[in-house]
């Protein structure tokens, strides 16, 4: 009787050991998934609806801005990622964190229109110009690998401003996105221009 | 020692004396003046090099992916300024273009960042690359009166543009319609295309009559754009601009709901009747290159490996990715790929040979809402990229227990990996981001050589 129930207990902890890995195995993150696992809800996300705004030409142009929005990527860094993809009730919240060697640790900015922590501080002047230049609002310049500026360059005025149009019109969401931290270990590379401010300080 | 009186020692002595004296004044050892060269290098090199270089060469890290390209200052050509054609420009001129930035590029508007003894600074650091600032005057050209703009005028100045035989490069309408020569290489053999004159935002040098004036008095060297100076009189010139200023179309932020609803529409036809430059315009602002690239060591984009795939993604535990070869070649690239399926790569994420992607960092979840015929433009344009030959490794999987643990990190322990920036803090740590075959090397010198004999 005893040896059954000892190689029943072996058989279940066999049993669990290989399931476990088999669940490992299996566990869907990514590439197991069907395909319109990502593109569905990230389409849903993107198709927030835009016909409350009243005016006209602000709807037009936000339209065109979503759809830019979309086709860009900004979610990929600018949504909060979870553990199966991101986070869609943060859409464009910001707070994905890159921690490179060099420039040091980064957090993608909160591009809703909140008040406190939102794009609702900066100008279209300042956003476009990010958009344009890669200069930040305080005079910065973005490593062009952390965000792809230097492709974004490439839009028209006319559709970098429905861009911006669109953004002041989706949903606010309160989010604080830690600042900028340059890594004081590396080498002081002048490409990385946090030294400037301390510069013009002294002067 | 009778022939040295003491009036020539004295004279001697003096003469030596002064000119000593003007040495000291002159040299460079002036604190002020090393001072405000220091300044100039960390503005520079901070706010600058970016996009222009370390060196001014217009080899920033950025410069790859912009179009058209920062500019190279040792070469000590300037496009936009207001002196002679092939004169250096005014320190003004500098300023100004510091300041407003050029519209319809990347080169900010500095005005907010950069004022005052730093604006001289950097100005006076960017004439250092150039031997050109040490030898040559800048010309400055004689503004004549400015005409103001009447019917009268409008209607000389369109005689002029057809005169001047504007429409060749500008077309008939000022926005390119029915042009006889697109393609055109500045000195910098970069591509670069005439200015689309109805649209008066973009215009690098602004927009008023007297920018527009100066443009055709001084020309924009480097490019196409000659200097008319002397082919036309004064008031031609001034005509001319006023034209120009009245072709000016209104911008979408000026439009009311049914000029926006056309001009929308229009734009879907154009891109359904011009795929290529629609595909380009998408493949440039998606930004395909910044990932289907080549890479160095420190993360510089590889001059010419633009779409020709190499950047690899260390993606553990799913394995290392390398960024394909989207050029058209038939052993290495698209080239045997029907439209069919590189929109289904590049939408559903499912590759020629039935390999699934990840959702990133190729971004098909995002290309998926994009329309057919957006999709159709970019096949259309990545069939028209040459074709370079460059292998790109299939993606390396790990062996099954460094995946299982990989798996037991991320979802048991809850480790973030893998995550975008991964790649990024592997690369810069450890191993290069990829390396060159030598076969790729090759091929890029072949192209460039035969796009070099290409040109005329």
């Amino acid at each position: 009787m005893k040896k059954i129930l000892k190689w029943i207990a072996i058989g279940v902890v066999c049993l669990i050991v290989v399931g476990f890995i088999a669940f490992l195995y299996l566990i869907p993150p990514f590439d197991m998934l069907p395909r319109e696992a990502f593109s569905q809800p990230h389409a849903a996300a993107v198709a927030s609806s835009l016909d409350k705004i009243n005016d006209p030409v602000e709807r037009a142009l936000a339209k065109r801005g979503q759809y830019i929005m979309s086709i860009s990527d900004c979610n990929g860094c600018h949504t909060p990622q979870g553990d199966q993809g991101p986070n869609w009730d943060e859409y464009l919240a910001g707070g994905a964190k890159f921690e490179m060697i060099k420039p040091g640790t980064a957090h993608s900015r909160n591009l809703t229109p909140d008040k406190q922590t939102g794009l609702t501080r900066r100008t279209d002047e300042e956003v476009k110009r990010v958009l344009r230049s890669g200069v930040f609002h305080d005079g910065r310049i973005f490593e062009p690998t952390f965000m792809p500026w230097p492709a974004f360059t490439n839009m028209t005025e006319e559709d970098r401003h429905a861009l911006v149009t669109y953004l002041r019109h989706i949903k606010p969401i309160k989010h604080d996105v830690p600042e900028w931290s340059p890594n004081s270990s590396a080498p002081l590379n002048s490409f990385y221009p946090y030294d400037y401010a301390e510069h013009e300080k002294k002067k | 020692m009778k022939f040295f009186s003491r009036g020539m020692v004295l004279f001697f002595a003096g003469t030596c004396w002064i000119g000593l004296g003007n040495y000291l004044l002159s040299s460079p050892a002036d604190p002020n003046d090393a001072a405000q060269a220091s300044l100039g290098k960390t503005i520079f090199d901070a706010r600058c090099s970016p996009c222009h270089g370390i060196s001014g060469k217009g080899d920033g890290a950025a410069s790859a992916l912009l179009n058209p390209r920062p500019r190279n200052f040792t070469s000590g050509m300037f496009k936009f300024r207001s002196t002679e054609s092939g004169s250096l420009p005014t320190d003004d001129d500098l300023m100004t273009t510091v300041k407003n930035g050029l519209y319809g590029t990347a080169m900010s508007d500095w005005a907010p960042f950069i004022t005052g003894d730093s604006l001289k600074a950097v100005v006076n650091y960017m004439k250092t690359f150039s031997a050109r600032f040490q030898n040559e005057k800048p010309h400055p050209v004689h503004i004549s009166s400015q005409i103001p703009s009447s019917a009268a005028s409008i209607v000389a100045g369109k005689k002029v543009y057809a005169k001047l035989q504007c429409a060749n490069c500008h077309g008939t309408d000022g926005a390119g319609a029915g042009v006889i020569a697109k393609d055109f290489k500045d000195n910098w053999d970069f591509e670069t295309n005439a200015v689309n004159l109805i649209e008066p935002w973009t215009f690098r040098g602004g927009s008023s009559a007297r920018d527009i004036y100066l443009r055709f008095r001084t020309g924009v060297d480097g490019t196409p754009m000659p200097s008319y100076a002397g082919t036309v009189s004064e008031k031609e010139m001034w005509d001319l601009a006023n034209y120009v200023v009245s072709i000016g179309r209104k911008p979408v932020w000026k439009m009311n709901e049914n000029e926006i609803r056309e001009f929308y529409a229009k734009l879907d036809a154009q891109a359904k009747a011009d795929p290529v430059e629609r595909g380009k315009y998408l493949v440039r602002t998606i930004g395909c290159a910044s990932c289907h690239s080549t890479y160095t060591d420190d993360l510089r984009l590889v001059e010419g490996t633009q779409l020709s795939g190499g950047l690899t993604f260390d993606l553990y535990p799913f394995g290392k990715y390398v960024a394909r070869n989207l050029t058209s070649d038939m052993e290495t690239g698209l080239g045997n790929w029907t439209d069919q399926e590189i929109k289904r790569a590049f939408t559903q994420g499912i590759s020629r040979d039935g390999r699934k992607f990840l959702p990133f960092p190729m971004a098909w979840p995002a290309y998926a809402s994009m329309k057919e015929d957006d999709q159709n433009a970019i096949v259309t344009y990545l069939r028209t990229v040459p074709a370079v030959h460059h292998k790109i490794p299939d993606p390396e999987k790990p062996n099954i227990f460094s995946y299982l643990w990989g798996k037991f990190r991320m979802l048991i322990l809850k480790e973030r990996i893998p995550s975008p920036a991964y790649p990024m803090k592997e690369a810069t740590e450890q191993q290069p981001v990829s390396q060159i075959s030598p076969s790729a090397t090759k091929n890029f010198a072949a192209r460039a050589d035969r796009e070099k004999e290409a040109r005329p």
